[in-house]
């Protein structure tokens, strides 16, 4: 992470002069008046990274997978069977490419943030799930709307289901939640978790190692960094957890949406 | 101390920069740009070739299911038909032991009667033969018999004839001699 002018000899810790610091990378170079940076270059590494795990999990009309394979086939059932049949249904199986390439691209990049030498979520940059979450919302809605005319929206705002007193309200509820919030959250959840995930770490790990490298300086208080560096290291394996976590609850949720517009009855 | 003042510059950058976390919210364009690219490579990947290289190890693994249960099922046939086999050849075995012993026994049998039969036959004609051969001595005994009596007969009445041997004690004698005779 780059940090501003700070003397390190004479200060304990270099504060980032923004938290944005933590997030974003000096430009490598610019192409157009767009500044390109090492962010840019992780995600396409985890494209690549995704490609390279599914080609070789998959390559082979193996009949007894290696361990490798079977690990890759396990997770690609799992969206398969486990998101795309169980949620959607049989019409499911349009939708699974989408959903498998969500699923997995999501988790590589989430995984970035404890790939050691990479240690970056590039799902912490909100141009990923902004970009995924508006793909989802726009298949959402336009399934909706295909499927069911405008009764889409008619019958979200006015729902017969509903007494007829709470309708309005509930019908508002509904609307709002749907064709408003559903993307914004879907983005945010992951975003924020990653960004969460990310802070947590850096501060964690990069203070708790300051702090023990100071200890000469500043004696036995900076005992304390061992505390934090060991909670870092806790948080590093909560992390593998949140990024296997949050790929597969995007991926479900997409899934989810799908299946409302497609079997929408009220 | 100095930590301090760094975290208050912190505070007071974030603040002068205005929207500081919204800037974390918004997206580049560039990020943007490299996002979908991104995320369009593994798509393509995964609708192109992954999901073909999906379905054709199912394929191939469930033909392989299919072929291996259908050998199964050839080589089950096989053996059922082989032990069908075996079993009429054994069936076919017994009744050909059975018939062997049968004849066997038949055929024992029949040696036996053949054997029973001839010893009786030769028996009887063994016996048939010594009958003959008695009756056929005694006649013969009973002629050279009587031959003998004859002429003893003959060469005692000479003697006696020879003595006092008057005409009518003469006749006597040879009639009661020749009905003696008559009478053995």
């Amino acid at each position: 992470m780059a940090t501003s002018e700070c003397d390190v000899v004479n200060e304990v810790i270099c504060a980032p002069a923004n938290v944005n610091e933590l997030f974003e990378f000096p430009t490598i170079f610019t192409i157009g008046g767009l500044e390109f940076s090492r962010t840019h270059i992780l995600m396409l590494l985890a494209a690549f990274v995704t490609v390279a795990i599914l080609y070789y999990g998959l390559r082979g009309q193996r009949l007894v997978p290696t361990k490798f394979g079977a690990a890759v086939e396990g997770m690609v059932d799992f969206v398969k069977d486990g998101i795309a049949r169980d949620v959607i249904g049989p019409e499911g199986t349009k939708y699974v490419p989408y959903l498998m390439a969500m699923f997995f691209f999501l988790l590589v990049g989430n995984l970035f943030e404890i790939t050691p030498l990479i240690n970056f979520p590039i799902t912490s940059r909100m141009a990923i799930p902004a970009f995924l979450a508006l793909t989802t919302y726009v298949i959402f809605m336009f399934l909706g709307f295909a499927k069911n005319n405008f009764r889409y929206l008619i019958d979200t705002a006015w729902p017969k289901t509903v007494p007829i007193g709470l309708r309005w309200l509930v019908g508002l509820i509904e609307v709002f939640s749907i064709f408003i919030l559903r993307p914004i959250t879907l983005a945010v959840r992951l975003f924020a978790n990653m960004v969460a995930g990310h802070l947590m770490l850096t501060l964690l790990l990069t203070s708790g190692l300051i702090f023990v490298a100071a200890i000469p300086e500043i004696g036995v208080k900076g005992t304390i960094g061992v505390f934090w560096f060991g909670l870092g290291l806790f948080m590093f394996l909560l992390e593998i957890l949140i990024g296997v976590l949050q790929a597969y609850i995007f991926t479900l949720l997409t899934a989810i949406y799908i299946e409302s517009s497609i079997h929408f009855e009220h | 101390m100095q930590l301090l003042t760094a975290l208050a510059v912190l505070a007071t950058e974030e603040g002068a920069e205005s929207g500081g976390g919204l800037s974390l919210i918004l997206p580049p364009t560039s990020e943007l740009i490299a996002g979908i690219i991104a995320f369009l490579i593994v798509f393509w990947f995964v609708g192109r070739r992954a999901m073909p290289m999906i379905n054709r190890t199912l394929e191939a693994r469930q033909q392989a299911i299919t072929g291996q249960l259908s050998e199964a099922e050839e080589a089950k046939r096989e053996a059922e038909s082989l032990l069908a086999d075996y079993r009429a050849q054994l069936a076919d075995a017994k009744t050909e032991g059975n018939r062997i012993i049968e004849e066997a026994r038949a055929s024992g049998e029949q040696l036996k009667a053949d054997i029973v039969a001839r010893a009786e036959e030769e028996a009887a004609s063994t016996l048939a033969k010594a009958r003959d051969e008695a009756q056929s001595e005694k006649s013969r005994a009973l002629a050279e018999a009587r031959r003998e009596v004859g002429e003893i007969s003959v060469g005692l009445a000479e003697r006696i004839v020879g003595g006092s041997l008057d005409g009518k004690m003469q006749q006597d004698l040879i009639d009661r001699y020749l009905a003696d005779l008559e009478k053995l």
